[in-house]
């Protein structure tokens, strides 16, 4: 290989700057995204696993968990069950370490907030010995203080904490139905089953001040709730390591074992107890599954987005070499005819896209480790609220990365430098490379449109691969942001709670309901009671939520609205109990409407007949009537629905009997509080998307262009103004962009739907419902950037000089 | 008319180089009667390709006057010098540079909209004049070389210019081919008035023009009428 040559190719390169630039920063943008990504996923798998870790820094999350769901066990039979599970306790290969019955209970804080008391939902523990589930203070800015161990003494979680001004020594006014009572802050961290900071059953992380939880001993739980020395209504069971469990985004059984266990479990509760109790392991706790989905959707996105963006380099590069090429054809074909082998050409090529690449990764590594990784893992502890300790991009992150941009480097200059090195000279000298029979069928097609007209559209086709290529990667580059635009857009709708007419959802100890209802009509509030238990079809571990509602309607002044996709809304007081299941639980447990199916209540069960299917809800959900449910489980009810009159507020009064009280303009408040969290990373995936676009879109123009100099000159040379040529690339342009942008919000709808189809699980399910103004969004951003190049191309015509021209095309 | 349809005085195009001033036209005094078919001859670097260049407005020339019918030839601006062109210059080219998108009867029907209107009867009429009415719907790669170039004569009298140009039309073509095009080239020229200067180096062409002008360094060395 001749460095003479070489030296001449990256002259060359280095002339087209514009080119050089899209090309580099295409690798860049490609490295950066996949370490930012890889090192977000890296280190949201790292923090799940060190802090649910069985050693000294985790807080040894329990192995499966009993839950009485009904009411509360004394002291006595709480720790009888424990000793029955022991003796009872038959697997070896997963022995039992220990069993730590433990308090959890719904409540309320009596917050003032700028001289006003405001009720904030909230969740009390009550720990024994904490040896399992341990409240978690790292090493860290963000936690301080010690655990509870008087009866008035509390930890409260730092997402609370920071999120309400309190510091360790300040005193709070709680309550769980009993009243209030003063508790001083003596800590501040985490608990594993609040790292994920969300109100129960919702998958929003509430915002701060609206949502609190707080960690009391056991004598100051006993004290807040008058309940007996003892008493539990969590049974916590550690076994000896860390055993596989049922993972609910799968189909098979991870965890054969452990499942067995919770069997067995199950059957000694069932005979020691007759309370109604649900046995569960880690996924039944909504922040752990949630904090695990997360990390495997993270896992899972992050080579999918880096593929992609790779993917687009890729034809970046194969494009912009073509281009190069095509530039070079005459010199490359004089080298060929002063005898330069082959041999002597190729390697040059195949050199060129390498050091492109090599340079493109260097400054993708060097942002991504330096901003992209830290800014992801910021992110991520700004949404969640809990600090990523001890993250860091690893080597092997990196040069997987490198690997990956430099093999997709070299695949996409391997046929430019075959074309390159394959130059027949006397095709070029002659003028011959550029003549072909255009296609009969498009000229069909457009022969009774006006010629310029026509023109302007088999010039747009011309390379139909090429423009193929072309809405491909516009295409791909479209989806990292549609996705991102749809996804948002059939969020709002989801979880926001937007369409839902009520105010708050008062929750009540069983029985009482009776109390906030009395207080609703004093008030002239409108009401609707709600059962909202959990259960699971039966041969199936994972959870679902039962809703018993009073008024099941699709109608939109409905307290909530369903949004009924399939069948008939069911009918109260059916021999067989009728329900509508959530589009989620049909999918995953393969149900049909019209079946008769099982449903396990902890130790009741119950058939019912699905009627209908419902969308809209992002965890698992079946609705039937509150009747049915409530014959079922023999429970009236577990929250009130409140309308409130404009004139009415939440009082103390209620506060005091309820269990927490949640507001719907504080999960609205949530949602818009996560949006502008996002707002930055959604601005610069936007930005992201629309830069490869224009990238992209322009290479392919500018190559559309310069293919066209002397159909061009020609045309100046006959008599086309200025003004002519502006229409006919304008109009070309606008082709491009139209059919482009078309095709690439198909591809994004059908292939944004396909990626979250892919990501769904059980713990988080919902669909993507592509609606017109987002479509069309994207259709004109294409649109807007392939019209916006029209200059470029108008000004290189207006620039070009016709005498020049005229030598080429006459010599 | 009464005077020329083409009037040069001291025509000059001087270009400035690092190496000094090349003077590609120096003083050209040239006049071109309408109907006249004019060959320039000369040697390379004689200066024939930039006359031509001058003479369509494609290139401005630094000193002198040049008048078109009686009126000044824009030199300045570039959309006046286009218009100028379009009103009234046809030009040929040595490779024909027919657009390959677009068919024999759409190269020329394009040429037509450019200058304002569509008229496919006179493309096909002009067509026919060049002996290529079978070949309507072909696309230029589909036919010789020679049946190119006379699409190319048909889409430079499409417009019915006052002036047509050619700048080594036939240097492209074999010698029989190259006389086939001519004939046509003159049949048309006179079937639709139309005056026309071409430049070559091929000597036997004259046999086709009505006057020759040869130039040497930029300036006229003799100026022959033929017949």
């Amino acid at each position: 290989m001749s460095s003479l040559l070489t030296k001449r190719l990256a002259r060359s390169l280095l002339k087209r700057k514009l080119m050089l630039f899209a090309v580099v920063s295409m690798i860049a943008v490609g490295l950066f995204a996949g370490i930012s990504f890889g090192t977000y996923a890296n280190s949201v798998h790292n923090l799940y696993d060190n802090i649910y870790a069985d050693e000294e820094d985790g807080v040894n999350l329990a192995d499966i968990w009993v839950e009485n769901t009904a009411s509360t066990w004394d002291g006595d039979t709480a720790d009888s069950l424990c000793s029955d599970i022991a003796q009872n306790w038959t697997d070896s290969e997963i022995p039992l370490i220990s069993c730590e019955p433990r308090v959890v209970l719904d409540g309320l804080m009596f917050h003032i907030e700028q001289g006003e008391e405001r009720l904030v939902p909230a969740v009390w523990h009550g720990i024994d010995e904490g040896q399992i589930d341990k409240v978690w203070m790292p090493d860290h800015d963000c936690c301080s203080g010690r655990l509870a161990a008087a009866d008035d003494e509390i930890v409260l979680d730092e997402h609370a904490a920071s999120g309400m001004d309190i510091v360790v020594g300040d005193t709070v006014s709680i309550g769980a139905g009993h009243g209030s009572m003063n508790f001083t802050v003596v800590g501040i961290g985490y608990h594993p089953y609040h790292l994920y900071y969300a109100f129960e059953g919702s998958i929003l992380p509430a915002e701060s001040g609206t949502f609190v939880t707080g960690y009391l001993s056991d004598s100051g739980i006993e004290r807040l709730t008058n309940l007996s020395a003892g008493s539990a209504n969590l049974l916590l069971l550690d076994v000896q390591g860390t055993p596989e469990y049922d993972l609910q985004s799968t189909e098979q059984n991870e965890g054969e074992s452990l499942s067995q266990a919770i069997s067995n479990v199950r059957q000694t509760v069932m005979e020691g107890d007759g309370a109604s109790f649900i046995a569960y392991d880690r996924s039944g706790i909504s922040s752990v599954e949630f904090l695990r989905a997360d990390a495997e959707g993270a896992s899972m996105t992050y080579p999918i987005i880096t593929g992609m963006i790779a993917m687009v380099a890729g034809i970046t590069i194969f494009l912009s070499l073509q281009r190069l090429i095509q530039s070079q054809a005459r010199e490359i074909a004089i080298l060929r005819t002063l005898g330069v082998p082959r041999s002597a050409i190729l390697p040059g090529f195949i050199l060129a896209p390498l050091a492109i690449g090599l340079a493109g990764s260097s400054i993708g590594i060097i942002l991504g480790v330096a901003f992209g990784g830290p800014a992801m893992v910021a992110m991520y502890e700004d949404i969640i609220g809990i600090p990523a300790i001890g993250f860091s991009t690893e080597p092997s992150l990196i040069l997987q990365n490198l690997g990956i941009a430099m093999t997709v480097v070299l695949i996409a200059g391997l046929k430019p430098a075959y074309e390159a090195s394959s130059i027949q000279p006397l095709d070029i000298l002659r003028g011959q490379n550029e003549v072909r029979i255009s296609s009969r069928g498009i000229q069909r097609l457009t022969s009774r449109l006006p010629t310029t007209v026509g023109l302007t559209v088999r010039s747009s086709v011309r390379k139909p691969m090429r423009l193929i290529f072309t809405f491909f990667a516009v295409g791909l580059s479209m989806l990292i942001f549609g996705t991102m635009t749809m996804m948002m857009d059939s969020m709002e709708d989801l979880v926001s709670g937007a369409n839902q007419n009520w105010d708050a959802q008062v929750n009540v100890p069983f029985g009482g309901e009776g109390a906030v209802i009395e207080w609703a009509e004093d008030n002239d509030v409108i009401y609707e009671t709600m059962l909202v238990f959990p259960g699971n079809a039966e041969g199936d571990t994972r959870q679902f939520l039962a809703y018993g509602l009073d008024i099941i309607s699709t109608a939109d002044d409905a307290m909530i609205p369903i949004e009924l996709v399939d069948g008939i809304l069911p009918e109260p007081g059916a021999e067989i109990p009728e329900v509508l299941v959530d589009e989620g639980t049909m999918l995953f447990l393969e149900w049909e409407v019209g079946q008769i199916q099982t449903i396990m209540f902890g130790p009741f069960s119950l058939e019912v007949e699905i009627t209908g299917v419902t969308r809209g809800e992002v965890t698992r959900t079946i609705y039937l009537h509150r009747s049915d449910l409530s014959g079922a489980i023999g429970l009236e009810a577990t929250s009130v629905l409140l309308s409130l009159p404009d004139d009415v507020e939440l009082d103390d009064e209620i506060g005091e009997m309820s269990i927490g009280i949640t507001q719907r303009q504080d999960m609205i408040d949530s949602f818009d509080s996560l949006l502008e969290k996002q707002q930055g990373i959604y601005n610069a995936i936007l930005g992201l998307g629309i830069l490869i676009a224009v990238a992209v879109l322009s290479i392919t123009l500018l190559m559309n262009l310069s293919e066209r100099d002397s159909e061009l000159a020609t045309l100046r040379v006959l008599g086309a103004s200025m003004s002519r040529i502006r229409m006919m690339m304008l109009g070309e342009h606008f082709a491009i962009g139209l059919i482009g942008g078309i095709l690439s919000a198909v591809f994004t709808v059908v292939m944004a739907q396909y990626l979250i189809s892919q990501l769904v699980q059980w713990a988080f399910y919902f669909t993507l419902q592509p609606n017109f103004a987002s479509t069309l969004q994207l259709i004109l951003v294409v649109v807007v950037i392939s019209v916006l190049s029209t200059p470029i191309g108008t000004s290189r015509v207006g620039k070009m000089d016709l005498v020049e021209k005229v030598k080429d095309l006459s010599q | 008319m009464s005077g020329p349809l083409v009037s040069m005085k001291g025509l000059e195009r001087h270009y400035h180089m690092a190496s000094g001033t090349v003077r590609a036209l120096d003083g050209i005094d040239l006049e071109i009667n309408e109907g006249e078919r004019i060959i320039l001859l000369g040697p390379s670097g004689s200066g024939k390709t930039t006359l031509l260049n001058c003479i369509s407005a494609l290139d401005s020339p630094t000193g002198g006057s040049y008048s078109f019918d009686g009126s000044p030839v824009p030199t300045e601006d570039s959309e006046e010098m286009t218009s100028f062109r379009r009103d009234n210059i046809g030009y040929v080219f040595q490779f024909f540079n027919l657009l390959q998108d677009l068919t024999v009867l759409e190269n020329i029907t394009l040429i037509q909209e450019l200058a304002g209107g569509r008229d496919e009867a006179r493309a096909r009429q002009l067509l026919d004049l060049v002996g290529l009415s079978e070949e309507v719907d072909r696309f230029p790669a589909e036919i010789s070389g020679g049946q190119q170039q006379r699409v190319a004569i048909a889409r430079s009298l499409a417009k019915k210019p006052r002036l047509l140009l050619g700048d080594e039309l036939t240097g492209n073509l074999d010698s029989t081919t190259s006389a086939m095009v001519m004939e046509v080239l003159v049949k048309a020229c006179e079937a639709e008035g139309i005056t026309c200067v071409f430049v070559t180096h091929d000597e036997s062409l004259v046999e086709y023009s009505t006057r020759v002008v040869r130039l040497d360094s930029g300036k006229i060395v003799s100026d022959d009428p033929i017949g």
